[in-house]
């Protein structure tokens, strides 16, 4: 236990601990834009500065960690001094909401009222594209504080984005300016999720044009893989349709990260080969769509010819590791109890 | 790391191994492929397919040799010991070197690591299991795990990654010919009556068919209907061809899916068109255990129905008494009802936080360790299996020289019918390839992306060639996915003999060049 003083009160944080989060325990948050709990500390773009004492400068909080006696405040000259920083980044932040996502910078400018003074001249930075499908970036949201990259490095390990050019040339492009599709990147989103002002972003099929807060958010378990990562699956109220799926840091399991399935195949869901109506095999072989009250009788009436001719141990039942624990009971209990079979097994039998 | 393509088939657990590799982690992969983790890995025990029991013997004959054991671990927790010390002693490193193809040094320097280190943990996935010998593979590992008292406590234990979204709860809920919901023996009359008494009529003693035994039964005319439910036999069984034969035997075949798939646009008298998991409540039970909740977003399409309405629907059209379930909810509670280790989870409850299952009730806020304190079978010991080798079933030879082995990739899920839905995940990979190294590539005068044919004694189909070191000479390797191409018309269908697995991982083909 560290022991320290934060803004003229005592208080204590754990060894090592940073100061953006000892902070945040006592209620005192401490703005940032390029930390991020899933990477290191970097304190790249001084947002979180604070004054400490007998320090030479301010110190980003979220790169120091608390030291016994330290003497902190939060809330003295570094206010004004995140207000003109915020000025900053706002004179070449030309697009505020790129794909819909929350932008971090301008919450923050709106806190601390902060508004572009003017625009820089050189602001518009050359446009990007890329051939892939799924993810797109907007150079002129973009504030160059580099946790997309960052998380390619740590914590996907691979090379597949980079910061290229400097000042107003800068931004951030798949490795040796390739196509996201050829390099190591493996699709995961992760960067645009740590993205604080959705520079980067999902390319939509549809909804792109819907604010990220008028979407409804229903949290569920993925669909893909035995992990069972925690998501939201984003939907479009006016029309039903899932448009973006999202994860929060404090999911358990998976952390708030995704895996290219995750993040970016649900809309099979919509597709348009999804089956719609009961289909029922005719006498010319082919299958013909038919109400459910029909389709049910033929299916009960196939079973229980079968079960006259040879009996119950002649049905077999194939549940899956697909479907939920509730469809998995209620389709061996239909073999059991309804049939009288234990014959219930699946693919999984691995 | 053993038998599992952690990156590919579990990604986001996989970014758990890297951090722990970040933090100081020693990483050992064990894998017949040169697979994405083992750029991380400390060391690459690169095991011939299906020699894993040789691979863990010899690690187990180094420990016994070095004296590396637990001793008190084995003698408080465990029995049986003596016969496994007895067989591993004739599997020395040296053995192994030439059956594995791994070098003896590095076996015994695994060995060592893994002995002498408090956390260390094993996991594996289908590498393991899909092999004649999968019972075999896991009976050496947990002999492995509990000779070094590897287990009940954090970052250690025999980790199996669970491939499907609810493999764990697919067996945890009796859709399994062995057992009620819960894990509890069809075979117990007092489990039976228990069941009979919430169901209302007799559970059958009748032992049921496993998944193997019902694909041999469409061939003998023990079985003559199916219900299939999210299943595609005719693209994921073994040896498709003489699955396809089968399923024309049948008299009566139920496919409930998201889409027509290979085996219901030719078979199915009757198709109910189902719901996929975004347009369901319930819950599914991740591979540590945990039930975490499933939620509705958006509904149906069309006349679609939830799944679980279409059984309800089914059990009423064939005349059974069930009570009206109105929610998942409902079924939830009958389940856990039934099922002590499920008793203590509620949906109130997961509206927190998944659970671990055991969790009994109430107060019990679920087991991150299963065998904590001691390993979890009713006398409190873990026990040792003795293990002796046994070769794969179909050997490579001159008319097929090369082996094959199957699984899945990362832009894929099993037969595909979803992520071949996805234009964005299609620019990644959708022509059917396969992997070669670039010595057989050569020899056969293949370049890479060329379109070859791969021929076994059952089957024969067309991928293109995609030429590295992923594999070594005489492995060639090729996923799942593709309806076009399914690797499973190749592969054999005599799998483990206590349980059914196929052997996925095992065959013998020949490649050959397609003229242009």
């Amino acid at each position: 236990m560290v022991e320290f003083t934060l803004d003229g009160r005592p208080a204590t944080a754990s060894e090592g601990e940073l100061l953006v989060h000892a902070a945040a325990r006592q209620g005192v948050f401490i703005p940032t834009l390029c930390h991020d709990d899933k990477l290191e500390p970097y304190g790249g773009c001084r947002m979180c500065v604070v004054d400490v004492e007998g320090a030479p400068r301010p110190m980003p909080a979220c790169a120091t960690r608390v030291a016994p006696g330290m003497v902190v405040s939060t809330n003295g000259s570094t206010t004004d001094f995140r207000r003109t920083l915020t000025e900053m980044l706002l004179t070449e932040h030309l697009d505020p909401n790129p794909g819909g996502r929350p932008n971090e910078l301008t919450d923050l400018a709106q806190e601390l009222g902060a508004e572009a003074p003017f625009i820089l001249p050189d602001a518009k930075r050359e446009p990007y594209e890329d051939r892939n499908k799924l993810m797109g970036y907007e150079p002129d949201s973009c504030i160059l504080c580099n946790r997309c990259v960052r998380y390619t490095q740590e914590v996907m390990q691979c090379s597949a984005l980079s910061l290229e050019g400097r000042g107003g040339e800068a931004r951030i492009v798949p490795t040796w300016g390739k196509s996201w599709l050829d390099t190591e990147c493996e699709l995961c989103g992760g960067c645009l999720s740590v993205c604080p002002t959705g520079a980067l972003h999902e390319k939509f099929l549809t909804g792109a044009d819907v604010e990220e807060s008028a979407l409804t958010k229903v949290k569920t378990t993925c669909t893909f893989c035995g992990v069972g990562c925690q998501l939201d699956l984003n939907v479009d109220p006016a029309t039903d349709r899932i448009v973006k799926v999202t994860s929060e840091p404090h999911y358990v399991s998976n952390e708030g990260n995704l895996c290219v399935k995750g993040r970016f195949s649900f809309n099979f869901v919509h597709h348009p080969d999804r089956l719609t109506e009961p289909l029922v095999r005719g006498e010319d072989g082919e299958l013909h769509p038919a109400t459910w009250e029909q389709a049910l009788q033929v299916a009960a009436d196939g079973i229980k010819g079968v079960i006259a001719r040879h009996g119950t141990q002649a049905v077999g039942f194939l549940a899956s590791a697909r479907l939920t624990n509730e469809e998995n009971y209620l389709i061996q209990k239909l073999a059991r109890n309804g049939v009288g079979t234990n014959s219930v097994h699946s693919c999984e039998a691995t | 790391m053993i038998g599992s393509n952690t990156t590919e088939a579990h990604p986001v657990l996989a970014l758990r191994i890297k951090k722990a590799v970040r933090n100081g982690a020693t990483l050992v992969v064990a894998d017949p492929r040169k697979i994405w983790l083992t750029k991380l890995a400390k060391r690459h025990l690169q095991l011939r397919p299906g020699t894993d029991v040789w691979l863990l013997n010899a690690m187990m004959h180094t420990i016994l040799t070095e004296g590396l054991q637990d001793e008190d671990f084995i003698r408080d927790h465990t029995e049986d010991f003596d016969a496994v010390r007895e067989v591993v002693m004739r599997y020395t490193p040296e053995e192994a070197e030439k059956v594995t193809g791994v070098p003896a040094e590095a076996i015994r320097a695994t060995a060592r690591e893994y002995a002498s280190e408090r956390h260390a943990g094993i996991f594996y996935t289908l590498g393991i299991t899909e092999h004649a010998c999968g019972v075999d593979n896991i009976w050496s590992l947990a002999n492995l795990v509990l000779m070094t008292g590897h287990l009940g406590y954090e970052s250690t234990g025999l980790n199996a990654l669970r491939g499907q979204n609810n493999v764990q709860g697919l067996n945890d809920s009796g859709a399994n010919p062995t057992y009620l919901p819960g894990y509890q023996s069809v075979d117990d009359p007092e489990i039976r009556a228990k069941f009979a008494s919430v169901w209302g009529g007799e559970v059958p003693a009748t032992p049921g068919y496993r998944l193997d035994q019902m694909i041999s039964g469409l061939h003998d005319g023990r079985i003559k209907a199916l219900y299939l439910i999210g299943e595609n036999p005719a693209q994921t069984e073994p040896n498709v061809h003489h699955v396809e034969e089968g399923l024309g035997n049948l008299e009566f075949l139920i496919s409930q899916d998201l889409f027509l798939n290979e085996t219901s646009r030719d078979h199915a008298n009757v198709v109910f068109p189902a719901s996929s998991f975004a347009e369901k409540d319930g819950t599914f039970t991740n591979t540590e255990r945990r039930v975490n909740l499933v939620r509705t977003a958006v509904p149906p399409p069309g006349n679609a129905r939830v799944d679980r309405e279409i059984v309800i629907a089914m059990a009423k059209a064939l005349g059974a008494d069930w009570p009206e379930y109105p929610d998942a909810e409902s079924v939830w509670n009958e389940l856990a009802g039934l099922a002590p280790n499920w008793a203590g989870i509620t949906y109130a409850r997961l509206e927190q936080e998944g659970i671990q299952w055991p969790c009994v009730d109430s107060d019990d806020p679920g087991t991150p360790f299963l065998h904590a304190p001691r390993p979890a079978r009713p006398n409190g010991r873990g026990k040792f299996f003795p293990v002796e080798w046994q070769p794969p079933i179909e050997q490579p030879d001159s008319e097929y020289p090369l082996v094959l082995s199957t699984g899945r990739t990362l832009y894929h899920y099993n037969s595909a019918t979803m992520t071949m839905r996805e234009a964005g995940i299609l620019d990644k990979q959708e022509d059917p390839f396969f992997e070669i190294s670039p010595e057989d590539a050569s020899n056969l005068g293949l370049a890479d992306g060329d379109w070859a044919r791969l021929v076994s004694r059952r089957g024969e189909l067309e991928a293109r060639a995609q030429i590295g070191d992923r594999v070594y000479p005489g492995l060639v390797w090729m996923a799942l996915h593709f309806a076009q191409a399914r690797v499973n018309w190749l592969t054999h269908d005599v799998g483990d003999p206590l349980i059914g697995t196929p052997e996925y991982k095992v065959s013998a083909v020949r490649v050959e060049r397609v003229p242009a």
